[in-house]
């Protein structure tokens, strides 16, 4: 594949929030990964205060974080690609993305953030994305979503 | 659904992390709260035997397909063409046939007047096709003639549509198979005293090819359609050379010819040769039925292939015609070439390579006339069951996306048929194009009474188009009738009302099921406040009853045991065994010395009910079943009989539940006597559910 239709992967983690921009980047990922056989992982990370064990059964409260992924896994099934859906609790979103991305050995890492401003009216990145560009050792994707012409 | 955690390191002592298990995403998938919706896996086969049955069927039918995959089902215009199509261009490969037939009894002078009725039958044609373009957009949902009738005059004109449809489409899957044969018989003679096996062996393949897809089927059977219009059009294309260049010369008549006959021409004859010859428009109707199979704009491209067809057919028609008259062809005693074949033979030489290429896209293109019906047919039972005049199970689609049910009636039927009459076509003709005019004559009326209603733009014209059809296609009708009714056109007529009958029946059941189990909306459900009680038939004292008892003991605390026998001694040795080791649970035996199980128990219960005190509401009575689960299908014939029996008796009972509880053997442990038990005895012979010994 050539540089121009997208970078060439075997193995690439998408990091999942729960908004807008998930299917965006499921599809785009889904896409590349029909061209060149590439696997698929999903992860959506749910964060867990330090007031709460780590494994305490928040994700069994609510049947919308099974949807965020069972949802990614419906979207690439359209593309004739397998993702493989993980669901993680932890206590720092970044931190159990870029560890998993090494331990399962992706060499592409794929965020999508959502376009947001401070008060002020500054761009607002957030810290997790940071985070994931400072720390993954695997090349990342960046998505963000377009600027909407509604104020937000 | 969630199932357990497993605890991970991070790369940082405070980074672990947990992954959380999701049982549920193998088989199901989330898209809402509380809305889950089933994978494939979900369906997937448990035991052996049913995994093998799957893969079989895998293999014959295809994968099975989810319904998000119906858009990918639908059809091109090129391959709708040659699935809706089939039939109506098929038509065009015996209609002359019928129409020379006729006339041939009048004599040589007589066929001359098979262009006039052809060319008459085309412009009928024309009409009908425009008529039914106008049916296709206003009614994008499908359903023809049917579903214009119920909407714009009664949903009893419906109904004679949709039966009058279901029966002509039986007839074309019946006719088509015989004229493929006997198109074969012109090239192997000797097929004639195979004609009932080959016919099921093409309805059994053309049965499968559908009951594989849409898209599969139209992918396997464009090639022979097309390939016959191709040599059709240059059959009719070198004849028109050779008229037109004056090489046109009349060839001999073959030697089972159909002597010419000394009949008047009348206006009878011309009657029934434009009746015989009607048979062309069969089909015509078949894409307005299915308009919802093509792929959007679904109207525009049912619209434009209807037209496509019928431009097609009337030229194939025509020119076929003028061939056989200008090069003097004649029908042949049964078992001879077809006129088809003949023409072919003119054209491009007997025994020729494009002959016989010719001669197997007839038998084809024949058969797979078939193949519109396979789509029509099973279409308009599946909209008919989802308006309550069939059972429901025609509506249901099976793993193919493909009406399963209605295409296994199809060819159930059409077989049936096709062996009761000895495969002959012209046996079969009679029967055949009644049921079609019929339900274009009320498509018609009922659009002329849409566009009166609609008053939409160009609702005159349209209207006018409409009602000059319904005249046509009635006049049509009443010649058809009257021409074929002898001959077996009754039966069409005997069908139709019959048929009418069965779905209004069958609406009556529906509606009166419906009123039944209705909850008035605004009727909010409490938590009942009924009594209950546990009645828990026992064959024994096995392990099978112990899973009841409990059973019936977590449902309610009046609970008792009832043992019906016709030996005394055995159920005093189950009396001893039973308060034994179920203590708290009262035995009831009844003794039965005619040696009935059913009746005493039904008895008991109507006793139980009368000792009720009368001041108090009727408790609701759980009948509690021991079953045994038997390890293999063919031991289930050994057991639970009895148990069978029961449930059948207490199912029409008022307040009554029968709760089945099978036993399979996953827990025997719990079964097993502590040491202190041990020591008060050993228990009696315990008895199998559904023993014999009790009937």
């Amino acid at each position: 594949m050539s540089e121009a239709q997208g970078p060439a992967f075997r193995r690439a983690v998408i990091a999942l929030n729960g908004g807008p921009t998930d299917s965006r980047i499921v599809r785009l990922v889904s896409e590349q990964a029909r061209l060149t056989k590439a696997e698929l992982i999903a992860v959506h990370v749910l964060e867990i205060d330090w007031t709460l064990p780590l494994d305490s059964d928040v994700s069994g409260a609510t049947d919308e974080v099974q949807r965020v992924l069972d949802s990614a896994e419906g979207i690439a099934e359209q593309s004739k690609v397998r993702l493989e859906p993980v669901l993680l609790q932890a206590r720092d979103v970044g931190a159990a993305i870029v560890d998993e991305a090494v331990e399962r050995d992706a060499d592409l890492l794929v965020v999508g953030l959502p376009y947001r401003k401070r008060f002020g009216g500054e761009f607002a990145i957030g810290r997790t994305i940071p985070y994931i560009l400072q720390n993954a050792p695997c090349a990342v994707w960046v998505v963000r979503e377009p600027i909407s012409e509604e104020p937000r | 659904m969630i199932g357990g955690r497993r605890p991970l390191k991070g790369r940082k002592p405070a980074d672990r992390r947990v992954r959380v298990d999701r049982p549920h995403s193998p088989y199901f998938r989330y898209t809402g709260t509380g809305q889950l919706v089933a994978k494939a896996a979900a369906s997937r086969p448990l035991t052996p035997t049913g995994r093998l049955v799957r893969r079989i069927r895998g293999i014959v039918f295809g994968r099975p397909l989810s319904t998000e995959e119906e858009i990918g089902e639908r059809l091109s215009k090129k391959k709708a063409m040659a699935i809706f199509s089939s039939d109506a261009i098929s038509s065009s490969a015996y209609a002359t046939e019928e129409i020379l037939r006729v006339l041939v009894l009048a004599g040589a002078g007589a066929l001359l007047l098979s262009i006039q009725v052809a060319i008459a039958i085309a412009l009928l044609l024309a009409v009908v096709s425009v008529s039914y373009r106008q049916v296709c957009r206003a009614y994008p949902n499908g359903g023809g003639a049917y579903v214009v009738a119920r909407t714009n005059l009664a949903p009893i004109f419906g109904l004679i549509a949709a039966a009058a449809l279901l029966i002509d489409y039986v007839m074309t899957v019946a006719v088509s198979t015989a004229a493929a044969i006997a198109q074969i018989q012109s090239v192997i003679p000797s097929a004639y005293n195979l004609r009932i096996e080959i016919a099921f062996v093409s309805i059994s393949l053309i049965t499968i090819a559908n009951l594989r897809g849409l898209r599969e089927s139209g992918n396997i059977f464009a090639v022979p359609t097309y390939l016959f219009i191709g040599l059709a059009l240059a059959i009719v294309a070198i004849g028109a050379f050779r008229i037109v260049s004056g090489t046109a010369i009349p060839i001999p008549p073959e030697p089972d010819a159909v002597p010419l006959g000394t009949s008047t021409i009348g206006i009878l004859l011309l009657l029934k040769a434009f009746a015989g010859g009607s048979v062309a428009l069969t089909g015509v109707e078949a894409i307005a039925n299915g308009v919802p199979a093509f792929k959007p704009p679904e109207a525009r491209n049912a619209a434009n292939t209807m037209t496509a067809m019928a431009v097609l057919l009337g030229i194939l028609f025509i020119g076929l015609t003028v061939f056989a008259v200008q090069f003097g062809l004649r029908p042949t005693l049964a078992g001879g070439p077809s006129i088809v074949a003949l023409a072919a033979a003119t054209a491009f030489g007997n025994g020729s390579v494009l002959f016989v290429t010719f001669a197997v896209s007839t038998a084809l293109i024949l058969f797979l006339a078939a193949n519109t019906s396979f789509n029509a047919f099973p279409r308009l039972a599946a909209i008919l069951a989802e308006d309550g005049y069939m059972p429901r199970q025609f509506s249901f689609r099976g793993d193919r996306l493909a009406y399963s049910w209605g295409i296994a009636l199809l060819a159930a039927v059409a077989f049936a048929l096709l062996a009761a009459f000895g495969g002959d076509t012209h046996a079969l003709i009679p029967l055949y194009s009644v049921g079609v005019f019929v339900c274009f004559t009320l498509s018609q009326i009922g659009m002329v009474r849409h566009w009166l209603d609609e008053r939409s733009a160009g609702w005159r014209w349209r209207m006018v188009v409409n009602a000059a059809g319904a005249v046509l296609t009635a006049v049509v009708l009443v010649v058809v009738v009257s021409e074929k009714f002898v001959d077996g056109a009754y039966l069409v007529v005997i069908l139709v009302p019959s048929l009418v009958l069965m779905m209004l029946f069958i609406n009556r059941q529906y509606s009166r099921a419906s009123r039944e189990l209705a909850v008035a909306p605004d009727l909010v459900v409490r938590a009942p406040h009924r009594e209950h009680r546990v009645v828990v038939p026992i064959p024994g004292m096995t392990r099978a009853v112990v899973q009841a008892i409990n059973v019936g003991r977590s449902v309610s605390d009046d609970i008792r045991a009832v043992y019906i026998s016709d030996d005394p001694d055995s159920a005093a040795r189950l009396r001893a065994d039973f308060e034994r080791q179920v203590p708290g649970v009262p035995l009831v035996v009844v003794e039965s010395p005619y040696r009935a199980l059913a009746g005493p128990l039904l008895a008991y219960l109507d006793v139980l009910d009368s000792a009720w005190p009368p001041d108090r509401e009727a408790p609701i009575t759980f009948v509690v079943v021991p079953e045994y689960v038997a390890r293999h299908w063919w031991e289930r014939i050994l057991y639970n009989q009895a148990s069978k029996r029961v449930r059948a008796v207490l199912l029409g009972r008022p307040h009554t539940v029968v709760i089945q509880v099978p036993y399979r053997r996953e827990d025997p442990a719990m079964f097993e006597a502590s040491p202190d038990d041990r020591d008060r005895g050993r228990p009696s012979q315990p008895q199998p559910t559904g023993a014999p010994r009790q009937r």
